[in-house]
């Protein structure tokens, strides 16, 4: 932990502004439920009601708070995103250790294997997908991170590759050591920077995808994600004719510029300085 | 018995002194034959001294003297003290070690040497200056010196003197201790030939020469005793013993001496290896290949060959490994490259070997294949009694270890200084966690780092490529090994960093008795550090040798030219 913050310090103006942007984003999903006076599934006033001081962000076609729909979908996205990362990066570098590690059979199945995902054309195949198991959120998760493990997996397998040449992890091994220790005493230090960039590009792939799906019409009709406000704003015949899509477009639209946009500069920052290009 | 003069049994030398009673010779035996010079050699306190004391019966009253000294069959030490005067100076006669206060000062040379004449011979005047003046011409003084004091002499013409004096009754056996030790060497070598002259020209006197000095010891003498604390642990023929010392000792005293190695470092004998005495071996304390029932049993001195007695339980310097008919051939395109082909490699315990050959000459592989890395197509590796297989040595403690050429990549840049040189320790779950930290600052304190909290915490990406090959150094002693293979360790070092290395090596070597075996293309290094040297040319190994042989008088062609070209630059 020391590490990133010694890390987050070294971080320049843009990169700082991202984190704290990122950060408000986080408290922001986290006490949704605190930080607005009207449920997000209900509505509660007028339907296509301009901003006021009560709805800050007006309401939709329903009259449901828009402002709370915002910040419940920032829930969903960040749920969506982390999950994904963590179990696309966790499995990702778990399968790229194995693999370039071991070799031999192991690496040749696995990244076979991640050939395959990779062959597979990834929207049509998460739209179907999607259908088949019904979107729930936890289904796109899970499809999602079916569809991310590959680069992390590679990255890693190919940097452990070049490290398990290197005399010292020859020393350890001759002294008897096994693969749990090299692992964590040698190899994890060198990946750690491959595998926390690559989690923070996971982050934001996910966001964008989820709200890909979700703007298809393909997510969660019952979690309403910024993709999903979008949607329904989108699909409001003839938005672009009166002036809703000021505040009913645009909210959703910004919220997932701003999210992406920070966390894709923290990733770049980390990159900076980590000296590393994925 | 025929031929033998002196015949000393079971001889034992007690001192008596306020602080009780001091064993400065247990149990020594040895014979003289007529005509035959043998010499004693050992540190001082050795007690080389006290026995020509004994034989003399010089020693004081506070001596207790047990054995047999039998000269021509009489027991000396049951003779009155009248009796021993016959046999004294006439008979055996002493040259004492060289110091002012053994001539008295106010008595001129003259007075002095005829002095003993007439006690020992019953001669008049006339005859008794004669013998003084053929006496002075044979030891190569001018007879001006006679009327002269003992203080307005230079050494060397004491020490001359002296011998004019042991002499002059003509004895059977002459006793000479450390005739040379504070000459400078133009007298030291005349003082060498005296002696030899006289024993060539006179009728054939026996000498017994005691002495610290090993040149003199190998001119003189025809064997020799090596004397530790009052026990002979080895005996033989002078020049074997000087060219294969087989007892730890010996080769430590030979080692020590400049004239033997005029090119390495020297580095005496170890004060102590261990903390405790023990009651057994008299050499215990300081051996290099010691085992526990080495501080219970008090070895014998047994025939090792003909001629060569040894007083070890181990039988005499061991070889720590032994590499038989290694071969090694990598095929490349079908081109097959033989790297080595059937090497042989012993390597003794507490030497450096070096391995010098040119690059591509197959150095590495060999080193490889005898630390278990590679396996030979042939041959086999045996180490301490074992047949090396699947790194069992490397893995555990008094085994073999192995430091690598470049300290950068030998050692995770990302580790603290403490985990890189623990890795072996912590791999192999040896000791408890407190310990290992324990033996980490030994061990840095021992390879010459800091070992302050806020050094050994430090990345070892932070320290220069020196500091890294110490840590590497410190990563293979931790496991205190009983040979080091150090393979081109101080290549990719500068000059002052890699003579700090190599000196820092040498101690460590000398204090903690491991032998090493060096690999290097670099001639300077390896006749700087080495005891032996085996000169490698495509995968043969071409000749082996003692490191002063090897550099002066190699005799195959290739080593010829390798040691023209390797020195020529400093030439």
């Amino acid at each position: 932990m020391g590490r990133i913050i010694n890390i987050i310090k070294d971080f320049s103006l843009v990169g700082k502004i991202s984190l704290i942007a990122l950060v408000i984003i986080l408290i922001i999903a986290i006490f949704a439920p605190y930080l607005s006076k009207y449920p997000h599934d209900k509505p509660v006033a007028s339907p296509l009601k301009s901003p006021t001081k009560e709805h800050i962000l007006g309401t939709d076609d329903l009259g449901i708070d828009l402002w709370a729909q915002i910040i419940h979908g920032a829930r969903i996205s960040l749920i969506v995103g982390l999950g994904t990362a963590l179990i696309a990066g966790v499995g990702g570098s778990t399968i790229g250790i194995l693999a370039g590690y071991f070799g031999g059979f192991i690496d040749k199945f696995l990244m076979r294997l991640a050939d395959v995902m990779i062959v597979l054309p990834e929207l049509p195949t998460m739209i179907v997908l999607g259908v088949f198991f019904g979107s729930s959120i936890y289904n796109i998760i899970i499809v999602l991170s079916l569809f991310s493990w590959i680069k992390p997996a590679r990255i890693v397998r190919s940097k452990t590759l070049s490290i398990k040449e290197e005399n010292f992890i020859k020393i350890a091994q001759i002294y008897g050591a096994k693969f749990h220790y090299i692992t964590i005493k040698h190899i994890m230090p060198y990946i750690f920077p491959l595998i926390l960039i690559s989690f923070i590009k996971l982050i934001n792939r996910a966001i964008i995808a989820e709200a890909s799906l979700s703007f298809l019409g393909l997510g969660d009709p019952t979690s309403k994600s910024w993709g999903l406000i979008l949607n329904y704003a989108i699909n409001f015949s003839g938005i672009y004719f009166t002036p809703y899509w000021k505040w009913w477009v645009l909210s959703p639209l910004i919220a997932i510029t701003i999210t992406v946009v920070s966390i894709a500069i923290i990733g770049r920052e980390f990159e900076k300085i980590f000296k590393l290009k994925i | 018995m025929g031929n033998t003069l002196l015949k000393v049994e079971g001889l034992k030398v007690n001192y008596f002194s306020e602080n009780g009673k001091i064993e400065a010779i247990k149990e020594v035996s040895f014979n003289v034959k007529k005509g035959e010079t043998i010499g004693i050699i050992g540190e001082s306190g050795s007690g080389k001294t006290s026995i020509a004391m004994a034989i003399t019966g010089l020693l004081e009253n506070n001596a207790e003297v047990k054995g047999k000294i039998i000269y021509e069959g009489v027991n000396l030490l049951d003779l009155k003290e009248e009796e021993i005067n016959n046999y004294r100076w006439n008979k055996i006669a002493i040259v004492f070690q060289n110091r002012l206060d053994v001539l008295n000062p106010v008595l001129t040379i003259k007075e002095q040497i005829t002095e003993v004449i007439i006690r020992h011979n019953n001669l008049c005047k006339d005859e008794v200056y004669k013998k003084v003046r053929n006496l002075f011409e044979s030891i190569g003084l001018s007879k001006d010196w006679l009327n002269r004091y003992p203080h307005e002499l230079s050494g060397g013409m004491r020490q001359k003197v002296l011998i004019a004096m042991a002499l002059a009754c003509e004895p059977d056996l002459l006793i000479v201790d450390e005739p040379t030790s504070s000459l400078d060497a133009d007298s030291r070598s005349e003082i060498i030939n005296l002696l030899k002259g006289i024993q060539n020209s006179n009728r054939k006197f026996s000498m017994i020469v005691v002495s610290h000095d090993l040149t003199l010891i190998k001119e003189l003498t025809f064997k020799v005793l090596v004397l530790y604390s009052g026990h002979i642990l080895e005996e033989g023929i002078t020049r074997e013993v000087i060219k294969n010392p087989l007892h730890p000792y010996t080769r430590g005293l030979l080692n020590s001496s400049p004239e033997l190695n005029p090119y390495q470092d020297l580095w005496g004998i170890p004060i102590s290896l261990k903390e405790e005495k023990g009651k057994g071996c008299p050499f215990y304390q300081r051996c290099n290949q010691a085992r526990i029932e080495c501080s219970e049993q008090v070895p014998k001195l047994k025939n090792l060959s003909l001629e060569r007695k040894v007083a070890c339980n181990r039988g005499g310097i061991l070889t720590i490994l032994e590499a038989k008919g290694i071969c090694k051939k990598f095929t490349y395109k079908n081109r097959v490259i033989k790297a080595c082909d059937n090497c042989n490699i012993d390597i003794k315990s507490g030497e450096i070997v070096a391995l010098v050959g040119q690059s591509g000459s197959g150095k590495t592989t060999l080193a490889n294949i005898i630390s278990g890395f590679s396996k030979a197509d042939n041959g086999e590796v045996v180490f301490d009694g074992n047949k090396i297989e699947n790194f069992k040595e490397i893995r555990k403690l008094n085994g073999l270890q192995i430091i690598f050429q470049d300290p950068f990549s030998s050692i995770n840049p990302n580790f603290t200084i403490e985990e890189a040189i623990r890795e072996p320790l912590d791999i192999l779950k040896i000791e408890t966690k407190d310990l290992r930290k324990e033996k980490v600052k030994k061990i840095l304190t021992d390879v010459q780092l800091p070992v302050e909290q806020s050094f050994v915490k430090k990345k070892c990406m932070e320290l220069s490529g020196g500091q890294r090959q110490r840590v590497a150094i410190a990563r293979g002693l931790i496991m205190e090994p009983k040979i080091l293979i150090a393979d081109e360790i101080c290549s990719m070092l500068d000059p002052s960093t890699k003579a700090n290395m190599l000196r820092l090596l040498k101690e460590l070597q000398n204090k903690k008795g491991f032998s090493m075996l060096y690999i290097t293309h670099d001639l300077n290094i390896a006749r700087k550090i080495s005891d032996r040297v085996f000169v490698m040319y495509n995968g043969n190994l071409v000749e082996s040798g003692n490191a002063y042989e090897i550099f002066n008088k190699p005799k195959c062609n290739y080593t010829k030219k390798l040691i023209q070209k390797g020195f020529m630059k400093a030439l």
